[in-house]
């Protein structure tokens, strides 16, 4: 029973991370019906942001070696800051890699190639700037708190995982609460069920896709600046494997499915934690294999609505 | 008058026409990118051409960055009034095995002499085979797999093998703590240095009456690792052993203290890098590592190589792989001016220059940073010194220095 309990804290800390990461695909899903593949890469960005505002100075490898801002802010205005500044970029990629084939009304797999180039720019550029190092969040971030809360019964959590999985939450209620109380959201969702009726309506759907864009690129930097924190900077191509997984929630959730990537993201983490330790290397095989049952009997995936064709 | 339209025959023709048109501009970009047969003469101009191929992106970028530095280092020391310096050509190889093989066909296309890299053993299995059809010499500067020599005649290192380095450790370890009874290995299945260091490991425990109580894999990419952390440490082993490399070592080492564990820590040489001081931090303390460079070294030429990377980095302490990379450097830069003076080497065919480069490479005995080192007919090196050393961890937490244990 405590082992079960032990894996299932695991498994959620983990999912949240997933869901937070998926539900930036799902916003950009839902409007386009196009997948962004610059999103690992905003993620990514997120997460070096939060470690310059807080204080972190560049290393001795990239262009921008030694720089340091001249205020280390606390990590709770850290963490928006970043994911604001994340936000911005989204729109940019938005500008370049999306908006001038919307506007030609291009084919869905030329967005899939000009989101992975507008990603891989963003990496190589994170990369020559920043250099090639790992780096960790500075400070003691915590301040007083141990590194690990016991939960009784030998149960234990990593502060951090507790921490990213009450921001994880947090987001993602207030996230639901605006798409579905707020005028904004409801225009969201009106632009991602019918963007022809939604202009007709008098909804600027291009706004909402920027608006949809700015949100995912928000949520990305926030899930990066929190998975930094929690197992610091790995590199510029950090956000390559998340990247992967959450593709692989939002397909589980049901594609454009908001519930769906919550639920989707948690269901992974809690499959991968359920794995035994001694064959913990396959757990993407499982996790997937898992994905490909589920898909197999229903291929509209968790959430997600069938789609009837009409003629 | 209206114009005939032109018959099947014509369209046909006019069709082939048009092809062969268009064809004849890639044909000649092919050609010219064909470069070498090998049976040209070696263009010197500029020096010996060599090739590098390191992992400057990717997930091993953290190894090819410091390899870089190495080669860097080498230049500068070795190629101001060489009478035949190298001319290196360093391309990225990514951290896979398609990223190191199109990079050493490009460099063996352009000419290189011999090659230094690629960076990791996995993609050493899939790259040398390639040198070795061509007859190109590759000296690897950080592949410690079992059998990376046994490649071909063509393929040497200056990284001594994990089965020599790696139970240096394990007996350090041993010594400083007599009382451990139960190990527990942790290594990254999906990567050929991890799984071939951790069964020298384990054979090692295993030898000193410790066979291990779990085995743990995980994958190169993983960062949390939580599952198999809980797994171990249920078990109560008061040895903890990671053939893992820097990023995901640094994270297991960092969580795996958060999660209480209070034991030794042996780790492998893919954490042999001072990369792993920001991502464990404190955790890092008090980690064992078998070493095949020390700073501490208190040779001539080690004490130029320290003081060289000193001033380019800021006063930092060099680590192994940036003394490996400087090594092969220096190996190459050394055979080839010793052959040049026993017969010129300009006018030879580059296949032949290949070939007499790659014997007096291991024919030859250098005088390095990591102490003075030869190499076996295999193209194994023969190094006279190995070292055990204890991390110990500035007071900030995020620097530290790997402290050379008697």
């Amino acid at each position: 029973m405590e082992v079960l309990a032990q894996l299932l804290i695991n498994g959620l800390s983990v999912g949240a991370v997933y869901a937070l990461f998926a539900l930036g695909y799902t916003l950009v899903f839902s409007v386009l019906g196009v997948i962004n593949f610059a999103h690992g890469a905003l993620f990514t960005l997120g997460a070096y942001l939060t470690y310059l505002l807080l204080g972190g100075a560049v290393g001795s490898n990239g262009a921008l070696a030694g720089l340091q801002l001249p205020l280390a802010l606390p990590l709770w205005a850290a963490l928006p800051l970043a994911g604001l500044g994340t936000a911005a970029a989204s729109l940019v990629v938005e500008a370049v890699a999306f908006r001038p084939l919307r506007r030609r009304g291009a084919e869905p797999l030329l967005y899939l190639i000009t989101s992975l180039g507008a990603g891989v720019i963003l990496v190589n550029l994170i990369q020559l700037l920043m250099g090639a190092e790992a780096y960790a969040l500075p400070g003691q971030l915590l301040g007083a708190l141990p590194a690990v809360l016991a939960l009784g019964d030998g149960l234990q959590i990593r502060t951090v995982q507790l921490l990213l999985l009450l921001v994880a939450a947090l987001v993602m209620l207030l996230l639901s609460l605006w798409l579905n109380r707020s005028r904004a959201g409801k225009a969201l969702q009106a632009v991602a069920e019918d963007a022809t009726t939604a202009r007709l309506l008098g909804i600027n759907s291009g706004a909402m896709v920027q608006l949809a864009f700015a949100l995912a690129g928000f949520l990305a930097g926030l899930a990066g600046g929190l998975v930094a924190l929690s197992v610091s900077i790995a590199g510029p191509y950090f956000g390559i494997s998340y990247g992967l997984k959450g593709l692989g929630v939002l397909v589980l959730g049901g594609l454009g499915s908001v519930p769906g990537a919550v639920l989707g993201g948690l269901i992974v983490g809690i499959a991968e934690a359920c794995v035994p330790g001694n064959l913990s290397g396959y757990k993407d095989a499982v996790a997937f294999a898992f994905l490909f049952v589920v898909l197999l009997l229903r291929p509209q995936g968790l959430l997600g609505r069938r789609l009837v064709e009409k003629v | 008058m209206k114009a005939l339209p032109p018959s099947p025959e014509l369209r046909r023709r006019q069709g082939w026409a048009l092809s062969r048109a268009a064809c004849l501009p890639i044909l000649l970009l092919l050609n010219a990118c064909g470069g070498s047969n090998g049976n040209q003469p070696v263009n010197l101009k500029g020096g010996l051409p060599v090739g590098a191929v390191l992992s400057l992106t990717g997930n091993a970028n953290v190894y090819g960055q410091d390899q870089k530095i190495g080669l860097e280092l080498a230049q500068a020391a070795l190629k101001p009034g060489s009478p035949l310096p190298l001319q290196l050509r360093i391309e990225d190889g990514g951290s896979d095995e398609a990223g190191a093989t199109s990079a050493f066909n490009l460099l063996i296309k352009g000419g290189s002499a011999a090659l230094i890299g690629p960076t990791l053993s996995q993609q050493a299995f899939a790259a040398d085979p390639i040198a070795q059809r061509r007859g190109v010499a590759v000296l690897a500067p950080s592949n410690t797999a079992t059998g990376i020599p046994e490649l071909g005649s063509f393929i040497s290192r200056v990284s001594a093998q994990s089965s020599v380095i790696a139970p240096l450790s394990i007996a350090k370890a041993l010594e400083l703590h007599p009382q451990i009874k139960r190990a527990a290995v942790f290594y990254a299945q999906d990567d050929a240095y991890s799984t071939a260091e951790t069964t020298i490991f384990q054979k090692a425990l295993t030898e000193k009456g410790l066979k291990p109580i779990t085995v743990q894999r995980t994958q190169l990419n993983d960062q949390d690792f939580l599952n198999q952390i809980t797994a171990a440490l249920q078990l109560k082993p008061d040895l903890v052993v990671l053939s893992l490399q820097a990023v995901d070592g640094g994270n297991l080492i960092r969580q795996l203290r958060e999660l209480g564990y209070k034991g030794t820590i042996v780790v492998g040489n893919g954490m042999n890098t001072p990369n792993i001081y920001p991502i464990c931090q404190r955790a890092c303390d008090g980690i064992l590592i078998a070493q095949a460079y020390s700073p501490e070294l208190p040779s001539a030429a080690n004490r130029a190589f320290v003081a060289s990377y000193k001033a380019k980095q800021g006063g930092a302490i060099p680590p192994q792989l940036t003394a490996q990379a400087y090594a092969a450097y220096q190996v190459i830069a050394e055979a080839a001016a010793r052959l040049n003076q026993q017969q010129p080497l300009q006018g030879k065919s580059l296949r032949q220059v290949r070939l007499l480069l790659n014997k007096e490479i291991l024919s030859g005995s250098y005088d390095t940073p990591l102490g003075r080192i030869s190499f076996s007919p295999a193209g194994e090196v023969q190094q006279e010194s190995f070292f055990v050393a204890q991390v110990r961890m500035n007071t900030d937490g995020r620097s530290g220095r790997f402290a050379l244990l008697n």
